[in-house]
């Protein structure tokens, strides 16, 4: 692949999702990506870019940064499909490009959710937190300091920051190349990556640090106590409460959202009592 | 309106569009886009608490398919800003959790609206394909204004109807809004443990 040429899928590829909708998804997105691509294509057969297009305005739904994949390889089966010699091939080529296309979307958004949001998401907030947490932002609590220099709020925000787009746009710029140079056998490149074991070790460093933060939490809110007051007492209980409370929400499937409204409610009423 | 409300909503409302329509490059997750618009009301330690906070509650609510989580950065504005007009922040963050909420079905209902300039859009660019460029940006544009006026709608109208009322609340209210707002961050965390299990023999 040209450098220019993936240089713009790759700026282009941040508008993937303008113009999301429940009937075709990112199609505005994907045809956006691969617009200039096409012109220059179909530059000397400028006729056979409406039914081209044609073919990139229909459903195409898939994780964002995983998306480079599909725009890589959707890319090299298009030259094929411009380059073919006779229309028996181009219509096996169209064929296999829509293939493509359905599988690649399914296989990639898979991966992608559960790397990305699954992932990689939470871990970088718990390491936001612990970053906070280190310079003694205690935000367990409801008083924080009055004022806080703004490199204290944009350290840990900086840290999230850069260390979620330095996974995300290496996977997006490396999977343009990938997957452009690469064919069906290895899946069009996704299988140069370990995936499932990338996401299992993340997950297995993200579990330590979630318990981790949970411990620093309970040792924030015990090491200044000094009594048993009924305020400590309350405190913990609605600590201990919420916690066991949330395995089972979990599992019922019910969001957190709506845990904390009826803890609103619930707190208000009895506190009337 | 004053100067810095337009500011602080046009801020907001462009970190809106990282969630979904531009980007994606997580400007718009709660621990950036609360201590962003901190900056602008200049509680710097708000900002990450309900930057903190948002993010932990929602982070049981992944985007996947179509599912819609709500925004936090909607979330965080209203928060902030209702915070900033005087509402303490415990009373703010249920009015942000209720706003993210609702705009969530707003947006969906945007999608919805969306499908029907599908046909129009697709002629255009086929007729057109160099117009695509002003579809992106008539879509971006449109998505712009319509979080503008949803964010500064819900804070003016929670604004209306908690400011006056904040002295004459009582007592065993702030307790309650106090009690259910520090169980928030331990709600988040312990909902991610079981998101991170050890699953026996198996990756």
């Amino acid at each position: 692949m040209k450098f220019t040429h993936q240089l713009q899928f790759f700026f282009r590829s941040f508008f993937l999702q303008a113009g999301w909708n429940y009937m075709k998804f990112q199609h505005i997105g994907l045809t956006f990506v691969m617009l200039p691509f096409l012109k220059r294509l179909y530059r000397k057969d400028k006729d056979a870019l409406p039914s081209v297009l044609s073919r990139y305005l229909e459903t195409f739904n898939t994780q964002p940064i995983m998306a480079s994949f599909c725009i890589g390889a959707l890319a090299k089966q298009e030259e094929k499909i411009a380059h073919a010699p006779d229309m028996k091939d181009f219509n096996e080529q169209v064929e296999q490009w829509d293939d493509l296309k359905q599988e690649l979307t399914i296989t990639t958004a898979s991966i992608g959710d559960r790397l990305f949001w699954g992932t990689l998401k939470p871990m970088t907030l718990l390491l936001a937190l612990f970053i906070w947490v280190a310079m003694g932002i205690n935000f367990f609590e409801v008083e924080l300091p009055a004022q806080l220099p703004v490199w204290y709020a944009l350290t840990g925000s900086a840290m999230a920051f850069c260390v979620f787009n330095s996974v995300a746009l290496f996977v997006k710029w490396k999977g343009l190349q990938i997957s452009y140079n690469a064919d069906e056998k290895n899946c069009f490149g996704l299988t140069g990556f370990d995936w499932n074991k990338t996401i299992f070790y993340a997950r297995r460093i993200a579990f330590v640090l979630t318990v981790a933060m949970l411990v620093t939490g309970l040792y924030e809110f015990l090491k200044e106590v000094v009594l048993l007051d009924v305020h400590f007492v309350t405190r913990a209980l609605i600590v201990i409460f919420f916690i066991c409370i949330c395995f089972i929400t979990r599992r019922l499937r019910i969001p957190n959202m709506y845990l904390y409204l009826a803890a609103v409610a619930v707190f208000n009423i009895v506190c009337y009592l | 309106m004053t100067p810095s409300l337009i500011l602080f909503f046009s801020l907001a409302a462009l970190l809106e569009l990282d969630t979904t329509y531009a980007f994606q490059l997580m400007l718009s997750r709660g621990i950036v886009a609360g201590p962003l618009l901190s900056l602008l009301t200049g509680d710097l330690a708000a900002g990450i608490q309900v930057g903190v906070f948002t993010e932990l509650l929602f982070s049981d609510i992944n985007p996947l398919g179509s599912v819609l989580p709500p925004s936090a950065t909607v979330c965080c504005a209203i928060s902030l800003a209702l915070n900033v007009l005087g509402v303490p922040l415990y009373f703010a963050f249920v009015a942000g959790v209720l706003g993210a909420w609702l705009f969530s079905y707003a947006e969906k209902g945007m999608r919805k609206i969306r499908v029907r300039r599908v046909v129009f859009w697709e002629q255009r660019i086929m007729q057109h394909p160099s117009e695509i460029i002003y579809v992106v940006l008539g879509s971006l544009g449109t998505s712009f204004a319509v979080n503008f006026l949803l964010i500064s709608g819900v804070v003016l109208l929670f604004s209306k109807i908690l400011v006056p009322f904040v002295p004459a609340i009582p007592l065993r209210a702030h307790m309650a809004c106090q009690f259910a707002y520090i169980a928030v961050p331990w709600i988040g965390l312990a909902t991610l443990i079981p998101q991170f299990k050890w699953r026996k023999g198996g990756r």
